[in-house]
């Protein structure tokens, strides 16, 4: 089962990967990126940002919503990680064992040639086709909440979408 | 949340304070001093920290092991057995404390400070990629 799936443009990073993974009890880390899945850079820094004792899978989307749906994984506290929200938005249509998603950081290093940005509280920065999914996101059963680090609140996505 | 001061020669305690909040969010929950940068005198800056945390745990970060900050700053927390003080101070460890739930104790710190070495970077050398099976166990 999904623990927690965030949504961060830098995926597994530092001390905050650590108090996550601490804070929500979870012994598994599922990066779920395609490009990380064929990058062999990319997932040697990822397994270095990887806090010691904790497993780590990097997968495709699509291979892993495959592992979230994999009878053996039921009783497993999986700490999701995509890099955008389109990716978060097809895990949770395709896995109904989630506890709730984190849209963290989105956005601020992305291409800004895609046309106009809209900003969704200090650490989202959404093209028109993330605010899109954004959206769709949140009219899941699932709580879709941002919270930086667990020592801040959890403020709810639905309401930082009002006016949007 | 622990209480904490940072104390650098120049822009590192403004420096490492900007790079907190990028990272957590929370670069306003620390209390900083550039010594230095102007003729501004810090020492009554160390002693407001010391005074306001009335009895609490406080933590206090110094740049250089025997450098002028560190040395006032031993100054002012002498008797005060509520604060450590811990000096060649770098982000992991700010990181660690700021971001650590639980109050401060010597053994915690210890732990901390631990994990939070400068170290030589090397490519790591477990590189087995995780089966599903193997992942999921």
């Amino acid at each position: 089962m999904i623990a927690q799936l965030r949504v961060d443009d830098r995926l597994i990073h530092g001390q905050v990967a650590l108090v996550w993974t601490k804070e929500l009890d979870t012994p598994g880390i599922v990066v779920a990126n395609d490009n990380a899945a064929n990058n062999e850079m990319v997932q040697m820094t990822l397994k270095m940002a990887t806090p010691t004792g904790k497993k780590l899978l990097i997968r495709s989307v699509d291979d892993a919503i495959k592992v979230f749906n994999n009878p053996k994984g039921k009783g497993m506290r999986m700490f999701a990680l995509t890099n955008n929200v389109s990716d978060a938005l097809k895990i949770a249509q395709n896995v109904s064992d989630i506890d709730g998603i984190n849209v963290a950081n989105v956005g601020r290093f992305a291409d800004k040639s895609e046309g106009e940005t809209h900003q969704v509280g200090s650490t989202l920065m959404l093209s028109d086709k993330e605010l899109a999914a954004l959206k769709e996101l949140t009219k899941l059963d699932v709580p879709v909440f941002q919270q930086v680090v667990p020592s801040n609140p959890k403020s709810s996505i639905a309401s930082m979408l009002k006016n949007k | 949340m622990n209480k904490i001061l940072i104390a650098s020669h120049g822009h590192l305690a403004s420096g490492v304070q900007s790079s907190l909040e990028i990272l957590t969010g929370m670069g306003n929950k620390v209390t900083v001093i550039d010594a230095y940068v102007d003729d501004h005198d810090y020492v009554p800056d160390i002693k407001k920290f010391i005074d306001e945390l009335d009895g609490q745990t406080g933590i206090i970060f110094t740049d250089l092991f025997g450098g002028s900050v560190n040395q006032k700053v031993m100054l002012e927390v002498a008797d005060h057995e509520n604060v450590f003080v811990i000096t060649g101070t770098n982000l992991p460890i700010v990181l660690s404390v700021v971001l650590e739930g639980e109050e401060i104790t010597k053994a915690k710190l210890e732990e901390l400070i631990a994990a939070s070495q400068v170290q030589l970077v090397e490519e790591p050398k477990d590189d087995t990629d995780l089966s599903d099976d193997s992942f999921l166990e």
